[in-house]
């Protein structure tokens, strides 16, 4: 059966066998996916292409094609939880984007993107799954699966090799590799294989091609996507007396004031930008504690320690706008690379067997703070009003949001400003 | 590869006639004869089946009750289900552990025993109830627990435990026509070779039986469906996965209506045209096995079971037992089937439903235990069978539990008030009643003129009563609990939705809930209802979310009345860190 169905209102042609996406795709309509490879049988489990096909949610990919089909998929209810899927995605792996070999070549992240996804408005889960780098020439890490299963589908079915497959259940669900070691080193997988160039992130990756391509080139980097509705809380507005400046303050928790330099970036636009805002506590003006309520509280880094978190419920309390800055505010990001490693082992590898330390001693001053057994991002401590995502967030992002905060607008971030590496 | 194939293993691989399909049924076996099973097992197994070794050690992972390296002499497990905890489970668990100083859920380093939990066994009348390698207990006292751990201290054979123990009885409180029944042997059988498939379809139609697992599909569409549906090979499955926590109503079926039960999926198979049937008996059953084997050889010696039935030339029709191995999905029909060729239990894409793709791709029809039993009534004596006064027809069994002074199996007519079910089954100072299990509804004590209905107040048999002295938030995250332990994780809303799910509910069990969560919950619920991939991650978030909507005091007095409130804990957090600090400072 060939027909036409509708697509948001957009009738296109279907052949027949043809799933909704499938003729979506070939009309050039995007649906945003992916568990869904045009060249393997559907597994629907991602959920990512759910639409509402003659008024019911299901996915798009397991839905065949018939004639006269209502399908709406580019609708904010939609796309709202396909951003919640993404962000589901992100927080039960460790998806640091900033440090990991895929990013900017990866679809999740790029579906995020897309989707306006700024924040990860739900608890990081702490994975500690075993990664495999026996292998010599491909990398094995499974805490950045997101069990799409294509590399289940391209061994079996292009490769003929059947090397990967999904064991256990619930939380516990892992990506095993069919060897008598159970490694990838004795599983037969090349280079050349379809499952090792299928992933659509940065869990099946070749050694030896990290970073190959330079920021700019990447995949999704320059794309130019719609400009997605993008989704955070509504901001109160900063309304100020004629003649009165907007309040700013800024600091670092367990980062490396990479988003203050980056900050600076907006080079002479700062004296623009000065005639509009006072600082408060910031290491720009090097004031050292807030002197009292402001208007707007920018804070980078995650929270490792008691002393983090001390400065952290101050701030808070001092700011009416709190914003998450970067990638370590916003999930971690890199000090959070330790989280699952015992904390005396953290200690002993600083402390006593680190290269050059002399009179090796964990340190027990009573004045010193307590190490947190995990870092966590800010959210987690405190409530944040807005998060400005990025390894750095580009200059242009902070200058765009400030401008959009002190013009009473909701601020926003287009596409090409908005980027979690 | 050169495997030494142990005894165990070799029994298996015969019984099984190395059929690589049947490597589920395989492991259980293993696991049942070991309580755990070796590495050399699943090399032995993988190279007699020609299997991969992790698409075996996949199986194991996947089923609760299956597991690598030995749980020792003694695997005991006690059933987390919420009418358990309200007759004192955990208590008594902790009470087993002290008692064999071990740790809930480590097997202990002497390799004697394993104390665990597990979800639902069906045997929530009767809990607290625990099953040891794979049998039943009920009643788990104070002093039960006592005696069983000096049994299992002194190392006594389970053969040797006290007899009593192992008999479980059935509250048959009220009885309708099918547990009132007492048909000859085949009768309804004969009756459906006479009257034919035509006749048979007509009857269920007339009848107005619909499927009594929880969806209340026609049964005669179903039967209908299967028996056009193109093929040279039909199957009938018979779904005695009891799973849902608070039903125990198929156990006695499975105990006391076998007959009606077997006669029920001999006519699907003679109407639909198959020649082999199933009953897929879940794990936590096996008590009812032996009993249930014997039966179907009593049939096969009176000619009511295999080649030419009655001696009608050309009717065939057998039944084989599988088994589960624990996993609450399985339930789902299309998940039931991938289990039974020997896979992880995931729901299949649907469509095609079982009914034209079903066991090995061939047109199946799945229905619960009940279902065939009515089944069989029905066609035995005519759609009269079912008949009653009400307004909807057809009766249905229900399993009551909780607190109430006569819980048990209670058959009434569709279109009954929850009140007058109350009323029969000894619950008065009612707060609440979960009807259909933790993905059913909520019941307030305000809504009990409602009634027991597929299209409104529906349940495959379960029926739990809550009485005023119960936290209902409580009740929530156990059952919140029940999902995220038992989702699949094949899709993205359930494997993750439930966890946090679980996340967000302890959160404001704790205290430190706060509006967003609130907010939080909504949309995950939302999220997980419409984009789940079956039933399951659709109704995980319910049991929360109604808890809510329905007993905001049981959560709101947990609550302070703000927008945000963190669950991050500062004293758990530095916890490790102090513990170093202590040790630095005094070296032991």
């Amino acid at each position: 059966m060939t027909g036409r169905m509708r697509i948001d209102g957009q009738s296109i042609p279907f052949l027949e066998g043809q799933t909704v996406i499938q003729a979506a795709e070939d009309a050039g309509v995007h649906i945003p996916h992916l568990c869904y490879h045009p060249d393997y049988e559907a597994n629907g489990s991602c959920k990512m292409c759910t639409c509402k096909i003659n008024g019911r949610q299901v996915s798009s990919c397991t839905t065949k094609a018939a004639d006269g089909m209502v399908v709406e998929s580019n609708t904010e209810e939609l796309n709202a939880e396909r951003r919640a899927l993404a962000q589901m995605l992100f927080v039960e792996g460790n998806h640091h984007c900033p440090s990991c070999e895929h990013s900017g070549n990866c679809v999740l992240q790029s579906q995020a993107y897309k989707l306006g996804m700024t924040a990860l408005i739900f608890p990081d889960f702490t994975t500690g799954r075993k990664t495999d780098a026996s292998h010599p020439d491909i990398l094995l890490n499974r805490d950045r699966c997101i069990y799409c299963e294509l590399c289940v589908r391209a061994s079996r079915d292009a490769d003929g090799k059947d090397i990967f497959c999904i064991s256990g259940r619930s939380e516990n669900k892992s990506l095993a590799v069919n060897s008598d070691s159970g490694l990838l080193r004795d599983s037969g997988l090349t280079v050349d294989d379809a499952a090792a160039n299928v992933c659509p992130v940065g869990c099946i990756i070749k050694k030896h091609e990290a970073f190959t391509k330079p920021i700019g080139q990447r995949d999704y980097d320059a794309r130019q996507v719609h400009h997605n509705k993008f989704s955070q809380p509504r901001l109160p507005k900063v309304i100020k007396e004629p003649g009165q400046k907007v309040t700013v303050a800024t600091c670092s928790l367990a980062g490396c004031f990479g988003c203050h330099m980056s900050f600076l970036d907006i080079d002479e636009r700062i004296i623009e930008l000065a005639e509009k805002i006072q600082f408060d506590r910031s290491p720009l003006n090097d004031i050292k504690s807030i002197t009292g309520p402001v208007d707007i509280g920018l804070i980078e880094g995650g929270v490792c320690n008691t002393e983090n978190i001390e400065t952290l419920r101050k701030f808070r309390d001092s700011c009416r706008i709190l914003i998450a800055v970067g990638a370590c505010a916003m999930s971690g990001g890199v000090p959070a690379l330790r989280n699952g490693i015992d904390v005396r082992e953290l200690l002993e590898e600083s402390y006593i067997n680190g290269i050059g330390v002399t009179s090796a001693q964990i340190p027990t001053d009573d004045e010193l703070p307590y190490i947190l057994e995990e870092v966590s991002p800010i959210h987690e401590v405190v409530k944040v009003d807005f998060f400005l995502p990025g390894c750095p967030p580009p200059a242009d992002a902070f200058w765009h949001v400030l401008n959009n905060i002190l013009d009473g607008r909701q601020p926003d971030l287009p596409y090409d400003l908005l980027h979690f590496d | 590869m050169n495997v030494d194939n142990s005894p165990v293993v070799l029994e298996q691989l015969a019984a099984y006639n190395r059929d690589p399909r049947m490597v589920l049924q395989m492991l259980r076996g293993i696991q049942l004869a070991r309580n755990g099973i070796g590495q050399a097992d699943i090399d032995a197994l993988s190279s007699s089946l020609n299997l991969p070794r992790t698409k075996i050690r996949a199986l194991i992972d996947f089923y609760s009750f299956l597991h690598v390296g030995s749980r020792g002499v003694y695997d005991v497990y006690f059933s987390d289900s919420i009418t358990d905890h309200m007759l004192g489970s955990r208590e008594r668990a902790k009470q087993l552990c002290d008692e064999l100083g071990v740790e809930l859920g480590i097997p202990a380093a002497d390799g004697l025993v394993t104390v665990d939990l597990t979800s639902c066994t069906g045997l929530c009348e009767r809990g607290p109830a625990i099953l040891v390698n794979g049998i039943a207990i009920d009643r788990v006292d104070e002093v039960r627990v006592n005696e069983i751990a000096r049994l299992i201290k002194n190392d006594v054979p389970l053969e040797d435990w006290p007899l009593e123990w192992f008999v479980i009885n059935d509250a048959l409180r009220r009885k309708g026509p099918l547990l009132s029944s007492n048909f000859r042997l085949g009768a309804g059988i004969e009756r459906a070779i006479e009257i034919g498939p035509d006749g048979v379809i007509e009857d269920l139609k007339a009848a107005g039986l619909r499927g009594c697992g929880g969806a209340g599909f026609p049964t005669w569409r179903k039967w209908d469906i299967c028996r056009n549906a193109g093929g040279d090979q039909h199957y009938v499955v018979c779904n005695a996965d009891e799973g849902e926590p608070g039903t125990f109503k198929d156990r006695a079926l499975l105990n006391g209506y076998i007959r009606m039960m077997v006669d029920g999926m001999t006519i699907c198979g003679l109407t639909v045209g198959a020649s082999q049937g199933y009953i897929y008996l879940r794990h936590e059953y096996e008590f009812l096995r032996p009993r249930l084997e014997r039966r179907l050889q009593r049939r096969r010696d009176v000619n009511l079971l295999g080649r030419n039935i009655l001696g009608h030339h050309g009717i065939n029709f057998d039944i084989e037992v599988i088994m589960g191995a624990g996993s609450y999905v399985c339930g789902e029909e299309s998940a039931l089937i991938e289990s039974m060729e020997g896979k992880r239990g995931i729901p299949r894409i649907r469509p095609p439903f079982p009914v034209t793709h079903g066991y090995r791709g061939r047109p199946t029809v799945v229905n619960n235990v009940e279902t065939f039993a009515y089944a069989a009534g029905i066609i035995a004596e005519g759609p009269q069978f079912v008949a009653h006064d009400g307004t909807e027809p057809c009766w249905k069994l229900l399993s009551i539990s909780g607190d109430c002074s006569a819980p048990g199996i209670f058959e009434v007519p569709l279109g009954t008030p929850l009140r007058d079910i109350l009323e029969m089954c000894g619950a008065d100072d009612v707060q609440a009643v979960q009807v259909g299990g933790p993905g059913g509804q909520l019941i307030a004590a305000h809504e009990l003129d409602r009634n027991l209905s597929f299209d409104g107040c529906n349940t495959a048999g379960s029926f739990i009563v809550f009485n005023s002295s119960r936290d209902m938030l409580d009740v929530a995250l156990n059952f919140t609990k029940f999902f995220m332990h038992e989702s699949c994780g094949f899709c993205t809303p359930c494997r993750v939705g439930t966890k946090l799910m679980m996340n967000v509910a302890t959160k404001i069990a704790d205290g430190h809930g706060a509006r967003l969560d609130i907010e939080q919950m909504e949309r995950l619920h939302k999220l997980m209802t419409q984009a789940s991939h079956c039933g399951l991650g659709q109704s995980a978030a319910v049991p929360i979310l109604s808890t809510y909507h329905k007993f905001p005091d049981a959560v709101n007095k947990r609550m302070e009345d703000v927008e945000y409130k963190p669950a991050f804990d500062v004293e758990a957090a530095i916890e490790r860190s102090r513990q170093i600090v202590a040790e630095e400072v005094n070296p032991s």
